[in-house]
């Protein structure tokens, strides 16, 4: 076999020799495609996987961690919430629309596959400056593919966070979040029960879309001469995906299948493998009884990622009533193949075996490494003048950025209260659905701070990690776990493995301190282009619980005359990233000091007052402080004709970060009540102001409550037009 | 009595289950949930062809559906002066099906629209009856394709004939425009002449529990029962 064959497929040689000396003889084509498929990072985790297993996976409510197709939590009774968030930045950069839906679609059935109803998205989207046509190229395709695969398919999208910076510029990233409602007794896995039982391919037919490396797999092995080389980026069928989903259901809710898994990444190898590897038994598949789309070659349908199809085990005597159910849904449907018991993964085309391999070699044998890493220098403090900038300019600067301004033209594209269960919608502290036919809610948020994270990765994650625990805390959301997308630049530069393994390390330390375990996960590396690396953009999506939809907070003010109080620590004006950035204060990343400390317990500690007050109702509403500060906090909570009036010796502390910061709203008579709790509990509190009609006043300046009112919500479509 | 309902349920629906629960938990009475390839209907007082993406909208949205077996028999059950009320891609279909006059084209932003609307009745008839003159509504939308449209003449028999049941206006405190599609004439829902057929593209189905946003689409399943 050719070097530049090897080299081509994305294996090393040092790979390839490995492979070679366990087989003792020569690959076919197909076996090369299949390592290739999944030996790289996306499916082995082969930078990554030395750290991530660092990660705390398991508590007393985690009934899945890491590993199966997505991670699931036990909320009480016979309920578990099943969630992971997954990226698709490359297709979406390649073909906006269709890569960012077949994200969608894509995290949709890793829901589905675990016998879970998908009850609502998330998504975590970064584009590079809207200077730049290319951008806003990218923001319309993205967001109209999200909202067209989420919405024909009928699944609410609750929330997300959309951000501009310049090193996504050339790498936009699309990360994905669903969350799906099972029943604990129904849950499905990928691990098959039986030898001999039947390998069942279900769903849409395969085509060519999707091959990696698709022009160098059909110019070299393609039978049709005549090829169009179709593009490498999938098309997504959300009237098919929502079809398979309602089949795929009724299937495992009527005990036909043994274990389900999707045809995602390296389709059909990937899924296959990953049954016989979790069964610890093997597979023989026929590939010409795959349902094509059109003629392919055994290494096009082993490598084919076409959309909306899935591969389940069945036991015999369940053949005809499977039929029966997919025939209804009018689902594709054909027996492919069986499990076996020597542990082999063989797949047969035109009565020849193209590929006879040990489930071993590909998976435990895959390559793993400990690669070089830099720790991140010392930084210098440095002191910043801020005498020359006024509070009307900060406001001004503010709601002329994209990542302050009310994001309604993002999600107003997506349906958020189909299936009649959404709680509160996109643009709030957190998205919150309801579990159908109780009082149960679920909240959910994604994010990342990448400034803070660049500035120090360590802490930065920690941040991150709180910010995401915040906006549960803010509802009155238990947080319970998480999910990650990390998403990295090339892991060759020792600088950004060190944002890497940094990085992983302050989510660990985070996630142990609030109990609250990494059970899914995803990583992204390489997104770089021109040696231009993006921040480090490691998304954490964070799942909550409250047993009660009553005593949700509002993230909202509720009346005029109401006391505004600020909660937490206030980060110094020099040691607040994004107001050092954002008034153009600090021009590049060595010039800001290093981030003070997260104090993780003062952190906790807060949130459970937060938690206690909002139970005891002293909370009216509630908000947490990230970028922006309280100025934005309070903005965010405006509400019909109210506005607020704060007292604030230096108004710039307005615009500063916060560690463990919370805006609440009370009621004047339980002032006191209230602040005794705090000073008692040793929580950092002020009162800063209160609720008026109409106005928005600052140390008894006004402010023109209606245009600041309309610039916020009106500005971000001014913008990108 | 007890009041009778059923939702029908094409592929591609998927605000069938929303409609159900709607009809369950607002008439108290027996809800039927029917597929399309069903060929009849039992005797009810209302049907609902709920929203979604009827297979798929790929033709013309609900242009599929309105060849489906079943419809045969919800032509033949509004025929008999019972009720039917098409939400959203059940607008769509009762246009298709000829049912309802006019049709509904892309919003004139190009673009979905998911957010909170206000309506306010314009005729009255038996599906807005509890509904006082000028009162606000406030319900969600979630369509593309939601901007009616009729030629000249159809809309001057639509008022003449006070079909016109809703159109789109302003909320108080709400920034929004007082027209959000592009429908002509805002509007937001109308009957056939009979005016035992509604089609609206707003879902009251998302509007009606003490955690919705807003109670307001109550109105529509008490103005039938009362």
């Amino acid at each position: 076999m050719n070097e530049e064959l090897i080299l081509q497929h994305g294996l090393t040689l040092d790979e390839f020799k490995i492979i070679k000396n366990y087989l003792n003889r020569d690959l076919t084509i197909e076996e090369l495609g299949i390592f290739s498929a999944m030996w790289n990072e996306h499916c082995c985790y082969k930078t990554s996987k030395k750290w991530l297993k660092k990660l705390p996976t398991e508590n007393e409510i985690v009934i899945q961690g890491p590993g199966e197709n997505a991670g699931i939590i036990d909320i009480q009774d016979n309920d578990g919430i099943a969630f992971k968030i997954e990226s698709h930045n490359h297709p979406s950069y390649i073909e906006p629309f269709n890569g960012s839906a077949t994200g969608v679609g894509g995290i949709l059935r890793d829901i589905f596959t675990m016998g879970a109803r998908p009850i609502a998205t998330l998504d975590s989207i970064r584009f590079g400056l809207i200077e730049s046509e290319k951008t806003k190229y990218l923001l319309n395709g993205v967001v109209h593919g999200i909202g067209h695969y989420g919405n024909c398919i009928g699944i609410p999208n609750i929330g997300g966070e959309c951000e501009f910076e310049s090193t996504y510029d050339f790498n936009n990233l699309v990360n994905a979040m669903a969350v799906g409602h099972v029943q604990k007794d129904k849950i499905f896995y990928s691990k098959p029960k039986s030898i001999g039982g039947l390998i069942v391919y279900i769903g849409s037919k395969t085509g060519k879309d999707g091959i990696h490396g698709a022009s160098m797999a059909s110019d070299v092995f393609s039978e049709d001469d005549e090829d169009d080389k179709r593009p490498s980026v999938q098309v997504g069928d959300p009237f098919m995906e929502k079809l398979l989903m309602e089949g795929c259901l009724e299937l495992m809710s009527s005990g036909l299948i043994e274990s389900m898994q999707d045809m995602g990444a390296a389709g059909i190898t990937s899924s296959s493998v990953e049954m016989a590897s979790k069964g610890n038994v093997g597979v023989f598949i026929n590939l010409d009884k795959v349902p094509l789309r059109q003629p392919l070659s055994a290494y096009e349908i082993l490598l084919s990622e076409s959309q909306e199809r899935m591969l389940a085990v069945i036991d015999e005597k369940n053949n005809l009533k499977v039929k029966e159910i997919l025939q209804k849904w009018q689902i594709d449907y054909e027996i492919i193949g069986e499990i076996t018991n020597n542990k082999r993964v063989v797949f047969e085309s035109n009565n020849k075996k193209v590929v006879d391999l040990p489930v071993d070699i590909i998976v435990d044998d895959a390559p793993e490494y400990d690669r070089e890493f830099y720790m991140p220098r010392k930084r210098k403090g440095k002191d910043f003048d801020f005498s020359n900038i006024k509070l009307e300019d900060i406001i001004n600067t503010l709601l002329s950025n994209l990542n302050y301004l009310d994001k309604s033209w993002v999600f107003n594209q997506y349906d958020s209260t189909v299936m009649g269960d959404t709680v509160k919608e996109p643009g709030q502290s957190s998205g919150i659905v309801k579990i159908h036919g109780t009082q149960k809610v679920i909240g959910a948020t994604t994010d990342c701070n990448p400034l803070y994270i660049r500035i120090n990765p360590y802490e930065g994650m920690k941040y991150t990690v709180a910010e995401s625990y915040r906006n549960l805390i803010a509802c009155n959301i238990n947080p319970l776990a998480i999910t990650n997308n990390l998403n990295f630049a090339s892991p060759l530069d020792p600088n950004i493995m060190g944002e890497l393994v940094l990085s992983i390390d302050g989510l660990k330390t985070a996630a142990v301190k609030f109990n609250t375990p990494i059970v899914s996960g995803n990583v992204s590396l390489y997104n770089q282009t021109n040696e231009i690396p993006i921040k480090p953009t490691p998304v954490i999506g964070m799942v909550g619980f409250n047993q009660d939809l009553k005593k949700i907070n509002s993230n909202k003010f509720c009346n005029i005359g109401n006391k505004i109080l600020v909660l937490g620590k206030q980060l110094e004006k020099k040691f607040s990233p994004y107001l050092l950035q954002d008034q153009n204060l600090a021009s590049n990343i060595n010039e800001y000091n290093d981030l003070e400390e997260l104090d993780l317990d003062y952190e906790k500690k807060i949130a459970n007052c937060v938690l206690e007050m909002s139970d005891l109702k002293y909370i009216m509403s509630c908000n947490d402080i990230s970028r922006g500060g309280v100025f934005l906090s309070l903005l965010k909570m405006q509400y019909k004709d109210m506005g607020f009036k704060v007292n604030i010796p230096d108004p710039i502390n307005l615009f500063c970060e916060y560690s463990a910061g919370y805006v609440i709203e009370i009621r004047n008579e339980d002032l006191d009540n209230v602040t005794s709790f705090l000073s008692k509990n040793a929580v950092g509190h002020f009162e800063i102001g209160e609720i008026i009609k109409e106005n928005i006043v600052i140390n008894s300046k006004k402010f023109d409550y209606f245009d600041i009112i309309n610039n916020y919500h009106s500005n971000f479509e001014n913008i990108i037009n | 009595m007890s009041f009778k309902s059923a939702v029908i349920t094409f592929p591609g629906s998927n605000c069938d289950r929303d409609a159900l629960c709607y009809l369950q938990d607002l008439t108290k009475g027996f809800v039927y949930n029917i597929w399309h390839e069903e060929a009849s209907l039992p005797q009810v007082d209302l049907v609902i062809l709920p929203g979604g993406f009827s297979f798929g909208d790929y033709l013309r949205s609900g242009a599929m559906a309105s060849k489906s077996k079943i419809i045969n028999d919800v032509i033949k059950h509004a025929n008999n002066d019972r009720y039917l009320l098409g939400i959203c891609n059940g607008f769509q279909i009762l246009t298709e099906i000829g049912l309802l006059e006019g049709a509904l084209i892309q919003n004139k932003n190009l673009k979905f629209l998911g957010k909170n609307c206000f309506i306010k009745k314009k005729f009255k008839n038996n599906f807005n009856s509890s509904i006082k003159e000028d009162q606000v509504l406030q319900i969600p939308v979630a369509h593309n394709e939601g901007n009616f449209y009729c030629d000249n003449e159809t809309l001057k028999s639509l008022n003449n004939n006070e079909q016109i049941a809703f159109e789109y206006c302003k909320g108080e405190f709400s920034n929004s425009e007082e027209n959000i599609n592009g429908s002509i004439e805002a509007i937001a829902g109308i009957t056939n002449k009979k005016k035992n057929i509604l089609g609206m593209m707003p879902h009251p189905e998302r509007a009606y529990s003490d955690f919705h946003q807003s109670q307001d689409g109550k109105l529509i399943i008490e103005s039938l029962i009362s």
